[in-house]
């Protein structure tokens, strides 16, 4: 394999992160097709030992554990997703805005920056969530805002190295509108160390999401995540261990899988980052 | 000279010499005459005053510390003398005590007096120095004043016969007695400091690390401390409460009652088990104001849709009874003919199209533990298969206890409610009075005959009149179908062996100073 995706498949961690997030990928999207109804209630069938029928058992309603895994797992994949592209595309478009602007608007972004990111991230999504209630709508907003300042920063940061780059100079001396600037020459040149950010923030995303989901404060049933769904099975354990296995071993094998796809990502983006061997 | 001892192996060996206790099995906490038993609090304490305490925490201490006119017997509803030689009902207003001499307070704030009675019960039946009155004051509503007769003599002058007086106000923590001495001197610190009379003098407390409670030298009663300290550790959690007492931590806690099996099978390891069947009560609240609810054949069908068997299986675990009506087993009241309403989808359809009604969609409003929100999904799934979408709205107990205030219970449809009661059945039918909608009356049915009985039960003595009228109220709530009963819950202990503990027949009350080795 050449190019990108090859750079990324030598590396020994990458080609471990592809294979984990391609078994994630697999659990979330492929795998639902092939279990039953996530949410159908079976009282007396609940805590069944894994099975043929149900291979990761039963939860305390009856309901079949793989299936609510492959539901979970895609509930925090979209989530992540949402939430990255979210505080992306506001860091983004709030660290371009604080480089190219005047220095009044840069440091009010910069302030606001500072401010958010005063908040360990747990706590200020705990605030949001505890101030404006649960639910998932308010969740990814509220992670969201968290992650934002950190695109915010790195955009910021590139875009004004590129400021007075001779390319920028002579679009501006060409009288070429500020946004088609931005759109044809500022982002095409910091987008690739936003996505490396973006892949590593993956993992947090989705641990955060399943903390808040553990304390009641995240995805509300019937609907289900990987933190909701260790959140019953330790609220159950002294009746069966199972339950707890297959969330814990999804959420363990994403973050770590996005974790090492990140890295190499980072590595072959910016090689001056590698680490040493 | 080198060593060949890797970080490999130090993990290694550490880890084996951690899982050794484990392998030969964890020994039981000792209870020994005379020594010191650790045993677990559900939650640190927040207030000593007995007139302001948050919970059971506080009261379960308050009542090991303090000396009451009459008390509990060990384990029982039935009651005997405690600080008084004497305590005698001469009519239906007035009781009549006299003291035992000698009986000195902790701190060397002197012997206890009428006065002292008049002091600590009197504060329920004013303002205090903010105006309001104190949140226990309820337990104490029927009474007028205290009439200080002697130093050891008075008479409790009430303004009706009020038989819960005795169960909710006397023998309960309100009922327990202060020095007026040492509640002027310590000011705030009250809530902080207990002085009584009791067996055990409160030693010592350290915020979310422990309350150490000794041994009282100059306690003059029959049942003297059995042990030189009780030390009371706040572990909130009830799994790492489990954990400690398996590791002999603790000598006992309350846990889960799922966790039933799991403490049948440390038996072996020194832990006994004691379970109490609760006298709370959660149920279902179908608000009779709101929209299509308000018709009486369709909360007949929620009623006869949801599978209240299911939810004891699914949400407890099986490991509760289930409740038909309003009061447990255990209370004066109780309805042993309560109808039990076995799930009947058809019938529900039935009812349902009756009353004309299709594509109802309700709220169903629940704090957001784990049991409320598997009852919430099972009632959510039974609904569904008649008919009813149901969302769930599950929320934090902040926001859920508030919904007690500003009419907010208006916009509820149906809500899981844990409510806690007390021995005397008026406590549990006070709250479904028509004066409590808008307060805590969630399903806000009004009914002039139950309004009338609640006040005629609470205001005769006749224990036979008393079960009949609690009887006819719970009827009369069967009859509005709004409410659907779940369990009367229940409280379950492990203990280790060496120990002999007591509680009350509610489960949440423990007597600590009848606590003793086995």
């Amino acid at each position: 394999m050449r190019g990108f995706a090859g750079r990324i498949w030598r590396e020994r961690g990458g080609r471990t992160g592809v294979l984990l997030v391609a078994l994630v990928l697999f659990i979330a999207l492929i795998l639902p097709f092939a279990t039953p109804d996530p949410n159908k209630i079976d009282v007396p069938a609940r805590f069944l030992p894994p099975s043929l029928h149900h291979p990761l058992g039963t939860d305390n309603l009856g309901r079949d554990l793989l299936a609510r895994v492959t539901v979970g797992t895609r509930s925090a994949l979209w989530i992540a997703c949402v939430v990255i592209a979210l505080s992306m595309a506001g860091g983004l478009a709030l660290g371009v805005i604080a480089a190219l602007s005047g220095r009044l608007v840069d440091r009010l972004v910069t302030g606001f920056c500072d401010i958010v990111s005063a908040f360990p991230s747990y706590i200020l999504v705990f605030s949001l969530v505890a101030l404006y209630g649960a639910g998932l709508g308010k969740l990814v907003v509220a992670i969201a805002l968290a992650f934002l300042p950190q695109f915010a920063r790195i955009t910021r940061s590139q875009a004004l190295t590129l400021r007075h780059r001779p390319f920028i100079e002579s679009a501006r001396l060409m009288g070429l509108p500020a946004t088609t600037i931005i759109r044809r020459h500022v982002l095409p040149n910091i987008v690739g160390p936003v996505i490396v950010l973006a892949s590593m923030n993956i993992p947090s995303v989705i641990t955060t999401e399943a903390a808040m989901s553990f304390i009641g404060l995240g995805v509300q049933p019937p609907q289900t995540s990987l933190g909701t769904l260790i959140r019953d099975g330790y609220v159950f354990l002294d009746q069966s261990w199972w339950p707890i296995i297959g969330a814990v071993a999804v959420l363990a094998i994403a973050t770590l899988g996005c974790t090492l796809l990140g890295e190499a990502l980072r590595d072959v983006v910016d090689p001056k980052l590698r680490r040493e061997p | 000279m080198t060593s060949d001892f890797s970080r490999r192996h130090f993990l290694l060996t550490s880890a084996a010499a951690g899982l050794v206790p484990f392998a030969l099995g964890l020994p039981a906490a000792r209870a020994a005459a005379g020594g010191t038993v650790t045993l677990r609090l559900g939650d640190d304490l927040s207030n000593l005053d007995p007139a302001y305490r948050v919970g059971t925490v506080e009261g379960n201490i308050l009542r090991a510390v303090c000396q009451q006119l009459a008390r509990f017997k060990p384990g029982s509803l039935d009651w005997e003398p405690d600080a008084a030689k004497t305590i005698t009902q001469n009519s239906d207003t007035e009781i009549e005590f006299e003291l035992n001499p000698g009986q000195m307070f902790h701190g060397g704030y002197g012997e206890m007096t009428a006065e002292d009675v008049k002091f600590s019960f009197e504060r329920f039946t004013k303002p205090d120095k903010t105006g309001a009155m104190v949140p226990y004051a309820d337990d104490f509503a029927a009474l007028d004043h205290v009439e200080v007769t002697g130093t050891y003599t008075g008479k409790l002058i009430l303004k009706n016969p009020a038989p819960a007086i005795w169960t909710i106000g006397i023998c309960d923590a309100s009922g327990t007695i202060l020095s007026k001495k040492a509640f002027e001197a310590l000011g705030d610190k009250v809530a902080t400091q207990a002085i009584g009379t009791g067996p055990y003098l409160f030693k010592e407390w350290k915020a979310r690390e422990h309350v150490i409670l000794a041994a009282n030298p100059d306690y003059k009663g029959a049942d003297t401390a059995p042990f030189a300290e009780l030390t009371l550790k706040p572990i909130v959690e009830n799994r790492t409460a489990l954990l400690a007492l398996m590791a002999g931590e603790v000598a006992l806690t309350e846990t889960d009652v799922t966790a039933e099996d799991e403490l049948a099978k440390a038996k072996a390891n020194g832990i006994e088990t004691l379970k109490i069947d609760g006298i709370d009560y959660t149920w279902i609240a179908i608000n009779v104001q709101k929209g299509p609810l308000a018709d009486l054949k369709v909360r007949q069908a929620i009623r006869l849709g949801i599978d209240v068997q299911s939810i004891l299986e699914g949400a407890y675990g099986g490991k509760v009874g289930r409740a038909n009506a309003l009061l447990a087993p255990a209370l004066l009241g109780y309805w042993a003919d309560a109808p039990v309403y076995n799930r009947d989808p058809a019938a529900a359809k039935a009812l349902l199209a009756e009353a004309g009604q299709t594509g109802i969609s309700l709220t169903f409003t629940c704090l957001n533990d784990a049991i409320s929100q598997a009852t919430a999904q099972i009632v959510q799934a039974n609904l569904a298969e008649i008919g009813i979408t149901l969302t769930i709205n599950a929320i934090d107990p902040g926001a859920y206890w508030a919904m007690g205030s500003g009419d907010a219970s208006k916009d509820l449809d149906l809500t899981l409610i844990p409510y806690t009661s007390k021995f005397d059945p008026g406590f549990q039918t006070q709250w479904f009075v028509s004066a409590q909608v808008g307060v805590w009356n969630w399903q806000r049915w009004k009914n002039a005959e139950f309004d009338t009985l609640h006040k005629e039960a609470g205001s005769t003595l006749d224990k036979a009149v008393r079960q009949e009228k609690y009887v006819r109220m719970q009827q009369l709530l069967d009859e509005s179908a709004s409410c659907v009963w779940i369990t009367h819950g229940a409280h379950l202990f492990g203990y280790a062996k060496t120990l002999k503990p007591v509680m009350l027949p509610d489960g949440t009350d423990w007597q600590l100073r009848d606590f003793a080795p086995a």
